[in-house]
């Protein structure tokens, strides 16, 4: 009941921004880890050029949700996702959509830095070049310094971007791979908890970075710290136990939660 | 309210541990427990290496002597009225001449070799050439075939002496060894000491062990191991054009691909299964499809390496599927996830870093199958048949040949000690190819193993 109340409350919201449309749009979602149901009916709404962020106790199913909006769960054999979730009015579960073009048009930056242990350059270079956006060695080029520029990494590894990426700072790391997911130029860009493994300088560049991606993208970050969640996301979605409990405003999640489990969760009941 | 401070007192007495000085009974114990426990461990890694050290040095003396050889050179006079009665130097007439027209010049020779020596005996001159091996003739007219211009003159040969005159040489043969021998008796031996010492009779470095080929029963002297040398080397090439190529693919459809369902459950199994098989299994699955079935050559190099594959793609399986799951999901995920393909994920990114683990695992496999009998004997690559080089590719994987391994057990399973001999010699080679390809395994291993 809480939640669909949470629904339209988020529809109202939307009203209000009409230059935010929405980019992607789930319903009756559920997902199901053999017989574990994970994720139950969630409906949610995420705007273009606006930061989205999921909050929520461990084991609540917002990795898993986040998952599936760039179909990451296919690579788990027995998971399985019913519903709706629609990109630009487009079902990416319709059995025509082929998940690997999907990928380049949702990027994702994991948990853990994973960068390939291949070199720097070879790093953000990998994604243009399977998908053929750049025509020559210069247009490579000229990706790979913009993406490193834009993950605000370039004046630290403009010197040695034939050095392996492994070599970077745990921070640098996490930024080489935002240049990857950036470099293939995608429309939606998933976070999963970005900065856990990051002090905290390391996680306020990577929040500045977030912060300006904004302009160009539709960022969904999945974190277990609110205050972060507060300082980077215009809306935010709590989920409990499968359920997506609230979606709002940031402000109106942090100020004025209507259930009061996400009451709960904000002032440190649960969780 | 007034015996609170009494309580915690007692407390503490009772919480109090002593002396950290003194040890107390149980961590006597313990500490006794886990000496004893050491001392086990070094007895047995003492008794294994007492053992390893127990076979390195009977393998290497009673092997080391099959890599030198004795020689006797003997000066022979070419008659030209013997060996090319006519007397016009065709070589389709002096290759008509047969060996035995060789035997009194041979005879003559080896006299004058004992004159010169100043050696004195009443010993007949065809008991004499008893000291040489039986190869002589047939070495002595190989040469004059070859080169006809020698007719006439006198020439320095180095002929091969019998195995019993080498045994004598390296300590293996005693006089009292030869009242039973029909071929040799104590005068000859006393021949041979003078005519060591005149220089006639030597013992020197045996190339023709390593690189010749295998000799009938009565001639070990001339047997080596070089032909089925190349057996091995073209069973190997065999080997691993199709485990490897065969075994990666299984591995990476298995490891990355493969739904998880009873069938590939099923395979799975299998794999493991078919490592644990005997190889004389394998052996007898070869004679049937490869050579009965198939109709493929007996005693190939070919049906070898195409049994031993068999045998080698469960390793090969096993230790390619574990380099992959070694290789963090992280990496599959972060390529997945800028949209690369499945097939792009594992080839530009998993297989490379499975690489040193996969091809050392293949080396191992390899190794096993170098060192494999059990499955030859039954395709029939033992016997006395590493008697000539193939001649070219195709003779090396489709004509008649031994591999090491099998040439070790045909010799070790001959009458004459001198073959024994030559079994300990192979089995020194065998182990160097054995312990340079681990040592290659490992070198691979640490210069490519990725870190991340």
């Amino acid at each position: 009941m809480n939640q669909e109340t949470a629904v339209r409350n988020d529809r109202d919201t939307t009203s209000h921004l009409p230059n935010n449309q929405i980019k992607v749009s789930a319903r009756k979602v559920q997902v199901y880890y053999g017989d574990t149901h994970a994720i139950k009916d969630v409906d949610v709404d995420i705007e273009d050029r606006n930061v989205t962020a999921f909050i929520g106790p461990s084991g609540c199913g917002k990795s898993t949700f986040l998952r599936c909006i760039n179909r990451m769960n296919d690579t788990i054999p027995i998971a399985r996702v019913e519903g709706q979730i629609l990109i630009d009015d487009e079902d990416i579960y319709d059995k025509r959509i082929d998940p690997v073009q999907l990928r380049a048009k949702v990027g994702m930056v994991f948990q853990k830095p994973n960068p390939f242990p291949k070199s720097i350059y070879d790093n953000v270079a990998y994604g243009p070049k399977i998908h053929g956006l750049a025509k020559n060695k210069s247009e490579l080029n000229d990706i790979v310094e913009k993406s490193l520029r834009r993950a605000a990494l370039w004046n630290e590894v403009k010197d040695r971007l034939q050095l392996p990426g492994t070599g970077l700072s745990g921070g640098q790391q996490q930024r080489l791979c935002i240049a990857r997911a950036i470099a293939t130029e995608p429309e939606i860009l998933l976070m999963d908890e970005p900065c856990s493994a990051l002090d905290p300088i390391a996680t306020d560049q990577v929040e500045e970075l977030i912060r300006e991606l904004k302009g160009n993208y539709s960022v969904v970050i999945v974190t277990h710290s609110m205050q972060q969640a507060h300082r980077v996301s215009q809306k935010t979605a709590f989920f409990h136990l499968g359920n997506l409990v609230e979606y709002d405003d940031t402000e109106t999640i942090f100020k004025n939660p209507k259930d009061e489990r996400t009451e709960s969760y904000i002032t440190g009941r649960i969780g | 309210m007034t015996d609170a401070p009494a309580t915690i007192a007692d407390a503490s007495a009772s919480r109090s541990k002593g002396s950290l000085l003194e040890k107390d009974a149980r961590t006597k114990k313990r500490n006794a427990a886990e000496t004893r426990f050491k001392a086990y461990g070094i007895i047995a890694i003492g008794i294994g290496l007492a053992f390893l050290a127990a076979l390195v040095f009977s393998i290497v003396r009673n092997g080391v002597p099959a890599f030198t050889q004795t020689y006797v050179t003997v000066p022979i006079t070419l008659e030209a009225e013997t060996l090319d009665p006519e007397g016009n130097r065709d070589p389709a007439d002096i290759s008509g001449v047969m060996t035995f027209a060789y035997s009194p010049l041979i005879q003559q020779g080896l006299q004058s070799a004992l004159e010169e020596a100043d050696v004195e005996t009443d010993m007949s001159a065809s008991d004499l050439t008893k000291m040489l091996s039986s190869s002589a003739e047939n070495t002595v007219r190989q040469r004059v075939v070859s080169n006809p211009d020698l007719i006439g003159e006198t020439e320095e040969f180095r002929l091969l002496a019998s195995s019993r005159v080498d045994g004598y040489l390296k300590g293996r043969v005693e006089r009292a060894d030869l009242e039973r021998d029909r071929n040799l008796d104590a005068a000859h031996l006393d021949i041979v000491d003078q005519l060591q010492e005149a220089g006639v009779v030597s013992r020197t470095f045996n190339m023709d062990f390593i690189l010749g080929t295998d000799a009938s029963d009565n001639r070990p002297e001339q047997a080596g191991i070089g032909a089925s040398m190349l057996g091995s080397f073209f069973m190997m090439l065999v080997v691993l054009a199709l485990a490897l190529p065969i075994g990666v693919a299984a591995s990476i459809y298995l490891e990355e691909f493969a739904p998880k369902n009873k069938f590939t459950d099923l395979i799975e199994v299998n794999i493991s299964n078919l490592a644990a098989v005997p190889s004389i299994v394998f052996g007898i699955l070869g004679l049937a499809a490869f050579i009965q079935f198939a109709g493929l050559p007996q005693s190939a190099p070919l049906v070898g390496g195409l049994v031993l594959t068999l045998m080698t793609l469960p390793t090969i399986i096993i230790s390619t599927r574990a380099s992959l799951k070694s290789v963090p999901p992280s990496i599959r995920d972060a390529a997945l996830g800028v949209g690369a393909s499945p097939m792009q994920a594992v080839f530009h990114h998993v297989l490379p870093l499975a690489a040193p683990g996969i091809l050392t695992g293949t080396i191992i496999g390899l190794a096993q199958a170098l060192g494999e009998t059990a499955p030859l004997l039954l395709i029939g690559m033992v016997g006395f048949i590493a008697s000539n080089y193939p001649e070219g590719v195709a003779s090396g994987f489709l004509d008649p040949n031994s591999a090491m391994p099998a040439q070790i057990y045909e010799w070790a399973k001959r009458a004459d000690p001198a073959f024994y001999e030559r079994a300990w010699g192979g089995i020194i080679i065998l182990l160097v190819f054995l312990l340079s390809m681990n040592l290659l395994a490992i070198i691979l291993r640490r210069r490519f193993e990725r870190r991340w």
